[in-house]
């Protein structure tokens, strides 16, 4: 029949959209699903028999929510409330060991600060940047506005976890209809009994409205359905009340969850209710748990690995990933963690052995090729180091990168002795970042071996009000009010140095110094 | 009957003396809050409150606040030569030297016998770069009353002056004075080990160790000596020592990489290399070693880029440019080679191998007339040397290849120094550095260079570039180049914040 409106292929339109679908083709599944169901009333009546009108608005749903979708375990993010306002620990002053909030004395035997960057203090930095790398907290309300606001956070902080509903807003903007379902109009219990499209529904609200009452009431209603049999419904539950920061109920459905069915998903799920009560030792034994009923699971071993890194532990974190390795030899944060830390304890070659192996599966990006560059360098295969810093600064996507490439391209022209070159670096490191306290820190370097004492101090000010976690600039500014004279600037610099690094040994002798001269007549 | 009771007035310094129990006792919490107390009595008048309020103040690193307290009490008592010292001695501080001079003149004046106002002077005279009266004012303090730190001072400025043999008269004296004071011994170790005194060298650094055991700079500067004496194993053990309390220190790392390369572990001897030159990248020193390392190890592209980087920073050392030359020449740039040769030989004046290894280049070149040249100029040195017979001179390696060359040459007949001559006096220094001289050798580089020579004088102009020349420099270099550890505390301040964002 040719007035048949079969799809563009000749296919029949559902089977055409469900086939989209499977493809991940989610835009043009969801253009077709709304032609479906946009037919006009008289030719749906014989559609409605033919088609069921719910497969098409069911197909649209989990195609829009498929569009927006990020996975929920590595949805971590803290705003600067759930930091400061929000006290969930049991334990204010914990052992050391024991917490994720005290950056903890450096007890792994990982590298000191004088060797490792720090983000913030006493947190060294990490191989492998993820949405819910948490570098630190601040202390005060008034210091978590003043800092840079990548400074904690992956991302630039908000006031609360605001990204959440950036990610709906965003959806708003693939339909410039307006929303597809309107979620006031919804009679949610109705929905409840029919379990196919609850819990496409379920996704949507949660992930592309990112109304999580609503997404709770329905999913509240679905259990009673299912009788409280349904794991899956347990987790969503649990899921919407860590999204409202009730964190122990949360945990009570996910344990339940997990009395029903053994998942790996629903571990992850308790093992982050778990952190955010600042419990990384439960977390860790839940992890045991888990690789016990699951053995060898990479996400598992991960996280164990994870919460070693938080614990400042690296050594052992480098054990955990090594054991990734052995299960998945891809994975891209395992062999970025170990790389960068392999780079910091003297063994550039073998981290840029890591590095290439990244290379290998196909990355390509700025930072690859920024450490690569790092560490051919410092592994002395110096036909490879400038044409991976040329590929990375053309590779940078923003101006923070550029800056990072120009900044390492600079620490190269100090180890070829090219001092005029490195200034040129750091300068236009500057440039491209006007906020980047090392590069600060070192043109205040390079002006004192010049001899320009009062540009070195104006330098070593700056790069200590942007960085008040580094040691270096304070420990310089120290040094050089010391042999001008003025020691009692020297003091209040050389003890702030020591409060960002308490191990570092010429700071102590400075201090000590500096005692005896006030103690003196 | 009556009774008459003394009217109960209120007594200033009443209280002085807990004030002062509780300053001694470093009880300065309750010290301040009986000051506090003792003010609000005396509405602000009590002199001795303020006064221990301030020096409290001062230990607190608050020295603005305390020159204020200490000007107050210079104003309650204005008679005073203490008062006047303080306040002096505030301005010091704050790093303001001319005005401190001149409140320390006024001090003077009401207090003429007191050591302590010359030594001050003498100090800030020293800040401001006028060393004749600072000498004056020190001597004057030490004639009043001998202090340490009045003879740290003085030998400091015979330092800043150039003056060595002063500054080691000075140490002596002072060590005579207080000989339990570790700084000072090391200190006078140190200026001895720097003019090639071993012997005395060694008696100071000792004994201040046994003074203090754990002194850092003593023990570095002891492990470099014996270093230099080819005891790597012994440095290496007191290396051992101050490595756990003084983890990041580059000039530690340097010697230890050092000690490593004399017992020829060569990996070992570049990851301590390299890790001291990641904390301190502005060190030539350490970049000179890691050249010289990677020549022994034939690794002549990293020698390349260790020793030019080396000269960037340190451009006036001939020896430097030899070594580049070498790294050069191995590189098959023969024309920036000779260049280089050129460089070292202008600026190095002393040193007979740069004149030697030139001559090898330019006869392996072809261009015999040149390396005719070199070669005298090379006798002409070694000859200076003999004179004045610098101990660390270990000219065995050396004679060989010269004879060799010297024949080739043609000149071998009218050698002035030969090897039977040479080798009593050689042999009388076997005993100390027998093992170094043995344990320095490169890689094989010996042979390979006689075999190189014999070739060259057998092929005459044909012969191909020798591997061994480029071997013969670290073969008589010294085994390490020991960092004097006042440079070693120098370095710190070029400390860079390490670096490398690796994401």
């Amino acid at each position: 029949c040719c007035s048949c409106p079969a799809g563009r292929m000749g296919l029949d339109p559902l089977f055409h959209a469900w086939s989209y679908f499977r493809r991940r083709k989610f835009r043009q599944c969801s253009e077709l699903c709304s032609e479906l169901l946009e037919r006009p009333p008289g030719n749906q009546m014989f559609y409605f028999l033919l088609y069921p009108v719910q497969a098409a608005w069911s197909l649209k749903t989990r195609a829009l929510t498929e569009m927006v979708y990020v996975d929920e375990i590595d949805m971590d993010q803290e705003g600067i409330a759930e930091m400061m306002l929000d006290e969930n620990a049991v334990a204010q002053v914990a052992r050391p060991g024991t917490s994720l909030k005290l950056p903890g004395t450096s007890q792994g035997g990982g590298p000191s600060p004088a060797v490792r960057p720090v983000t913030q203090s006493g947190r060294p930095i990490t191989g492998f940047v993820r949405p819910s790398t948490q570098s630190g907290r601040p202390s005060t309300m008034e210091q978590a506005i003043r800092t840079p606001r990548t400074g904690l956070t992956a991302r630039p902080i908000t006031s609360a976890s605001g990204r959440y509903g950036r990610l709906g807003t965003a959806s708003m903007l693939t339909n410039p209809d307006g929303p597809f379902i309107n979620l006031s109009r919804l009679n949610l219990a109705k929905y409840a009994q029919k379990p196919k499209l609850a819990k496409a529904l379920f996704e949507y609200i949660f992930y592309h409205e990112n109304d999580v009452k609503n997404a709770l009431d329905l999913a509240a209603l679905a259990t009673e359905h299912a009788q409280f049999k349904d794991w899956w419904w347990k987790v969503q539950i649990g899921k919407c009340y860590y999204r409202l920061g009730l964190f122990r109920e949360a945990e009570k459905q996910f344990k339940s969850a997990l009395k029903q069915q053994d998942m790996v998903d629903t571990i992850l799920y308790l093992a982050k209710v778990y952190l955010r009560l600042d419990q990384p030792v439960t977390a860790m034994n839940l992890f045991k748990q888990g690789l016990d009923r699951f053995p060898g699971e990479v996400t598992l071993i991960c996280g164990i690995a994870r919460i070693h890194e938080e614990m400042n532990n690296i050594s052992s974190a480098a054990e955990y990933y090594k054991d990734v390795l052995k299960q998945d030899n891809t994975h891209v944060e395992a062999i970025a963690c170990i790389g960068s830390n392999h780079f910091y304890s003297d063994q550039p070659e073998i981290a840029l052995r890591f590095y290439r192996r990244l290379l290998q599966m196909g990355v390509y990006n700025c930072q690859l090729f920024n450490n690569l560059g790092l560490c051919c360098f410092y592994a002395q295969q110096y036909d490879m180091t400038l044409s991976s810093f040329e590929r990375a600064l053309f590779l940078a996507e923003n101006e923070e990168e550029t800056a990072d490439v120009w900044y390492n391209l600079g620490h190269v022209a100090v180890g070829i002795g090219d001092l005029n070159l490195a200034y040129q670096c750091f300068k236009l490191t500057l440039v491209n970042n006007n906020n980047y306290a090392e590069a600060y820190n070192n043109l205040a370097v390079l002006e004192m071996q010049k001899g320009h004492i009062e540009q070195a101090r104006a330098l070593l000010q700056t790069a200590s009000s942007l960085a008040p976690h580094m040691y270096e600039p304070h420990f310089n500014f120290a040094i050089l009010s010391e042999k001008v004279g003025d020691l009692q600037r020297s003091y209040t610099s050389a003890q702030k140095s020591e409060e960002a690094f308490p191990g570092h040994v010429d700071t102590q002798q400075l201090l000590k110094q500096l005692k005896q001269h006030f103690a003196m007549l | 009957c009556f009774t008459v009771t003394a009217p109960d007035l209120p007594i200033l310094e009443r209280k002085n003396w807990l004030i002062y129990l509780l300053y001694v006792r470093q009880d300065y919490e309750e010290c301040k809050a009986v000051i506090k107390e003792q003010l609000q009595e005396s509405q602000g008048l009590c002199e001795y409150a303020v006064y221990v309020q301030a020096l409290i103040f001062r230990l607190e690193g608050k020295i603005q606040e305390s020159l204020e307290l200490f000007q107050t009490c210079s104003i309650l008592n204005p008679r005073s030569a203490d008062n006047l010292k303080q306040v002096a001695r505030s301005l010091f501080l704050l790093g303001k030297h001319k005005a401190a001079i001149e409140v320390y003149n006024e001090a003077s004046k009401l207090d003429e016998k007191d050591w302590e106002i010359s030594h001050n002077l003498g100090v800030c005279y020293m800040y401001l770069k006028h060393f004749n009266k600072a000498r004056d004012q020190l001597n004057n303090a030490l004639e009043l009353n001998k202090h340490d730190l009045t003879y740290m001072m003085l030998g400091k400025i015979h330092l800043l002056e150039g003056e060595t043999d002063k500054a080691i008269e000075v140490y002596k004296k002072a060590v005579e004075f207080s000989p339990e004071n570790t700084e000072l011994l090391t200190t006078l170790g140190l200026l001895y080990l720097q003019l090639g005194d071993y012997q005395r060298a060694f008696e100071h650094l000792g004994n201040a160790l046994t003074y203090e055991p754990g002194n850092y700079k003593a023990t570095l500067a002891a492990g470099s000596m014996m270093q230099a004496h080819g005891d790597f194993d012994v440095a290496l053990s007191k290396y051992k020592v101050v490595a756990t309390a003084v983890p990041e220190s580059p000039p530690l790392w340097n010697n230890i990489g050092m000690c490593f390369y004399g017992k020829k572990k060569y990996v070992a001897a570049i990851s301590c290399l390299k890790r001291a030159n990641y904390l301190a990248p502005f060190d030539w020193k350490i970049l000179y070693n890691l050249g010289l390392v990677h020549l022994t190890m034939q690794q002549y592209a990293s020698a390349f880029h260790f020793l030019s980087a080396a000269i960037n920073f340190q451009p006036k050392m001939g020896e430097l440019y030899m070594l580049l030359a070498v790294a050069l020449t191995n590189l098959n740039d023969a024309e920036n080679a000779k260049r280089s040769y050129e460089q070292a030989a202008a600026l190095d004046k002393s040193n007979p191998l740069v004149n030697l290894n030139y001559a090898v280049l330019l006869y392996n070149q072809g261009d015999k007339k040149g390396a005719l040249c070199q070669y005298q100029e090379m006798e002409r040195k070694v000859n200076a040397l003999k004179e004045s017979s610098t101990p660390d001179f270990d000219p065995e390696k050396m004679v060989e290849v010269a004879q060799k060359m010297g024949v080739a040459l043609q000149v071998g007949e009218s050698l002035v120094w030969t090897k039977p001559s040479k080798e009593s006096k050689s042999k009388q220094k076997a005993a100390g550095s027998g093992k170094s001289s043995s344990s320095q050798q490169p890689l094989g580089s010996n042979q390979a260079l006689g075999q190189a020579m014999s070739s060259a004088a057998g092929y005459g102009k044909t012969m191909q570039l020798p591997t061994g020349a480029g071997a013969a420099a670290p073969a008589a270099k010294p085994p390490s180049l020991p960092l004097e550890p006042e440079s070693g505390s120098e370095a710190s301040p070029e400390e860079t914040s390490a670096p490398p964002e690796a994401e």
